[in-house]
């Protein structure tokens, strides 16, 4: 080797390599950064600063092309993508267009994407729920999947770590089945949604409503104010990135704080190809990468590598990280990486209207989106004809009806002076679905991307467990609906793909024993232990709750982890 | 060249919506520019006659002077699909001849009492094109007008930045 490639890979050598900038990528910067530790993060997406980079946030509905809804030439080009509740003029900017980044489906699957510097973390819904052990020790008490190798006293600490410095808004509800945590004050029921509270509460000792608990500053410490980032201002308009970062993402929290330490290298355009495994030294040395403009590649090198690049696409650079020691991908002796892929099942909601409490409507608006109802079905023991469960969102609100009948002058007066809706309360299902080794993702044995990378191929399903939650899902929430008295309750079960929940998870599931699980306890791959994975991938199971809080504090921890085993020399 | 960038300086706001000027102001055709609909300028005019009639000036601005028919245009234009821009064309087309036949003048010279008879007609009407026509404009007059620079402004203001939550906001129940 010349001297010229020594300097070469020098200039490219980090103590760490952060593969993905999302909401736990960017976490792992942070903490890395913090401890001192040189890091590089590597993006496949452009750049995406905060603030400066959020070219809709300020706009108001009439400043958009078609009043925010996208064109029909887009939609039509963009099949999948347009699926996606945020897919609108003011936030598609962030979110992937179905040809740029093909894959291919093997059963009917929304892959909802967002490249760029923040990932989704951009995008996300921002609700926040802790796991507890009855989520935990799920797989082993239900006999599915693997057991997790962790309960909750593991994790506890770490939430309450990264939810400190994320700032997650919620009440102290007192629930075993969902922990309480750091709150900021919580955003609180409005006049509807706290009457269904009461009647459940007094008909269902099991079933709670509470306000749904999200990472919103509603009353920020000094640690967010450090951050630069002020109280949210109830805009509701997180998708197009906040200006106050009223919410918590890579763009607006971790990556700044991480770059204000000086131990941050931040490489947006980079698509990492594979992690590289050296088979002399019997150790991963680094990562390869595409530039996404130029097409060249570039190896960058490190001790240790964070794989976070979202769940499928972490399998997918695993998978095609083949040496002589992993040639069915690393870390992959089991053969088990890329399945037991698993989702949540969001595909059924409910409406109806409530006549009463006509003396009061809302005022501004409530950036946590309403209530929350925990899983309340088979946590304490197995009582129905299917396994698990379902948490449900719950809201109500009063629009403004706008008589559109008449023409002329009556008809500019009925628009102009609205009448108050009655109360209309809708909910949605979010059900955990069960990883199984037939729902997989693997790679194209013959189609390539424009960077080298073989296409992922998709193939997972919802199965006749989904089916029977679904409809308990619908008679639970009509009978707690008639319940409360409300009206013309309207179940809709329009079915939607596997993915459009955009809660994939699993494929290099955790576990105890490395035949039958990719990473350790410590989301360390078994078989390669200077690799880790602390995104979705890592999900053993899925449960109800919104997964980023979990992947913040896995990653959290796993680095304090990886960091203490360096200092041992271990990795 | 220089006629170009004055061109590009001055877009048309249709309810505060900046819409790009036809390129070449060719004579007799629509001011706005279209990428798959040929509307004529007197067809435009016509639009605007009756976008006026659905929301009119009272106190406050009606349509014309919002260009809601320009905003109808860009919407039909851009988001709707090819079968119902055709049902479009072809029921403007109609409802020229209707008026002609059934007043022997242009809708324009109509008074404000026989134009809305006339659109009130085509809310149902048996002719596919006509009742497409009319729902499309219709719609589009009136997403346009609420969600117009003017109506957000300065008759339901729309609040970019609420800062506030209220669940227990008191309201007359009458």
């Amino acid at each position: 080797m010349s001297n010229i490639n020594i300097d070469a890979a020098k200039a490219n050598t980090y103590d760490v390599i952060v593969i993905g900038s999302g909401i736990s990528g960017g976490w792992a910067a942070k903490e890395f950064t913090e401890k001192g530790f040189k890091t590089l993060v590597l993006e496949r997406g452009r750049d995406v600063q905060h603030i400066k980079d959020y070219p809709t946030t300020n706009k108001f509905p009439y400043e958009f092309e078609h009043l925010g809804e996208p064109a029909l030439a887009i939609k039509k080009e963009n099949p999948i993508v347009s699926r996606c509740y945020a897919f609108k003029e003011d936030a598609m900017h962030f979110m992937v267009k179905d040809k740029e980044h093909p894959y291919v489906q093997e059963k009917p699957f929304d892959w909802i994407r967002g490249y760029q510097v923040g990932g989704k973390s951009l995008l996300w819904a921002r609700q926040t729920q802790r796991w507890s052990d009855f989520d935990f020790e799920g797989p082993a008490r239900d006999d599915f999947a693997v057991d997790w190798p962790i309960r909750y006293k593991d994790i506890a600490p770490w939430y309450s770590y990264v939810e400190k410095f994320a700032g997650i808004s919620g009440n102290r509800d007192g629930l075993s089945e969902l922990p309480d945590g750091e709150f900021l004050p919580g955003f609180p029921l409005n006049a509807a949604e706290d009457y269904f509270k009461g009647i459940i509460r007094n008909k269902y000792p099991n079933r709670h409503v509470i306000s749904a608990r999200c990472a919103h500053l509603s009353k920020p410490n000094q640690i967010h104010l450090d951050q630069g980032r002020a109280k949210c201002q109830n805009r509701t308009l997180c998708q197009r990135g906040c200006p106050f970062g009223g919410y918590f993402s890579s763009n607006a929290s971790t990556l700044p704080w991480a770059a204000k330490t000086g131990k941050l290298t931040l490489r947006p355009d980079a698509v990492v190809e594979s992690v590289i495994y050296d088979d002399a030294k019997g150790k991963v040395t680094g990562v390869r990468v595409v530039d996404a403009h130029t097409k060249e590649t570039t190896e960058y090198y490190a001790r240790i590598v964070f794989v976070n690049a979202g769940a499928l696409n972490t399998n997918l650079i695993l998978l095609n990280s083949k040496s002589k020691r992993f040639p069915q991908g690393l870390g992959n002796d089991s053969g088990v990486l890329g399945k037991y892929v698993a989702f949540h099942n969001y595909s059924a909601r409910i409406t109806a209207e409530y006549d009463g409490l006509k003396q009061f409507a809302t005022d501004g608006r409530n950036p946590a989106g309403g209530g929350y109802i925990p899983r309340f079905r088979n946590v304490f023991k197995q009582e129905t004809n299917f396994k698990r469960g379902y948490a449900a969102g719950i809201y109500g609100s009063r629009y403004m009806e706008r008589d559109r009948s008449a023409i002329g002058k009556s008809l500019k007066e009925n628009l102009l002076h609205a009448k108050l809706s009655p109360w209309i309360m809708g909910s949605h299902m979010m059900g955990e679905t069960i990883p199984k080794e037939s729902n997989f993702v693997n790679l194209s044995a013959s189609e390539k991307d424009a960077w080298g990378v073989p296409l992922l191929n998709i193939s997972v399903a919802y199965d006749e467990n989904d089916a029977l939650m679904k409809q308990d899902y619908i008679e639970q929430l009509t009978e707690m609906f008639t319940e409360a008295g409300f009206k013309n309750i309207t179940p809709n079960v329009a079915s939607q793909a596997p993915g459009l929940d955009i809660h994939e998870m699993g494929g290099a599931r955790m576990g105890r024993d490395p035949k039958t699980s990719i990473l350790n306890e410590w989301n360390q791959l078994h078989t390669c232990p200077n690799v880790f994975v602390t995104d979705g991938a890592c999900m053993t199971s899925t449960s109800t709750q919104n997964p980023s809080l979990t992947y913040m504090a896995f990653t959290a921890r796993s680095v304090d982890y990886a960091v203490k085993a360096m200092n041992r020399g271990e990795i | 060249m220089e006629r170009r960038l004055v061109i590009k300086q001055v877009l048309i706001m249709a309810g505060g919506l900046a819409l790009l000027p036809s390129c070449l102001r060719e004579e007799g055709k629509s001011t706005v520019q279209l990428k798959n609909i040929t509307v004529s300028l007197d067809e435009e005019n016509l639009l605007a006659e009756i976008a006026e009639t659905i929301i009119p000036r009272t106190s406050t601005p009606g349509a014309r002077e919002l260009k809601l028919h320009l905003f109808v245009l860009k919407m039909l234009d851009d988001c709707y699909e090819e079968a119902d821009q055709l049902r479009f064309v072809k029921g403007l087309e109609l409802f020229k001849e209707q008026t002609r036949d059934q007043f022997g003048k242009s809708f324009g010279k109509l008074s404000v009492h026989q134009r809305e008879s006339m659109l009130s007609k085509l809310e149902n009407n048996p002719s596919q094109e006509l009742s497409a026509f009319y729902k499309i404009t219709k719609e589009k007059t009136i997403d346009g007008y609420l969600n117009s620079r003017y109506v957000m402004t300065s008759l339901v203001i729309y609040e970019l930045v609420p800062g506030r939550y209220n669940g227990y906001y008191p309201v007359k129940t009458a």
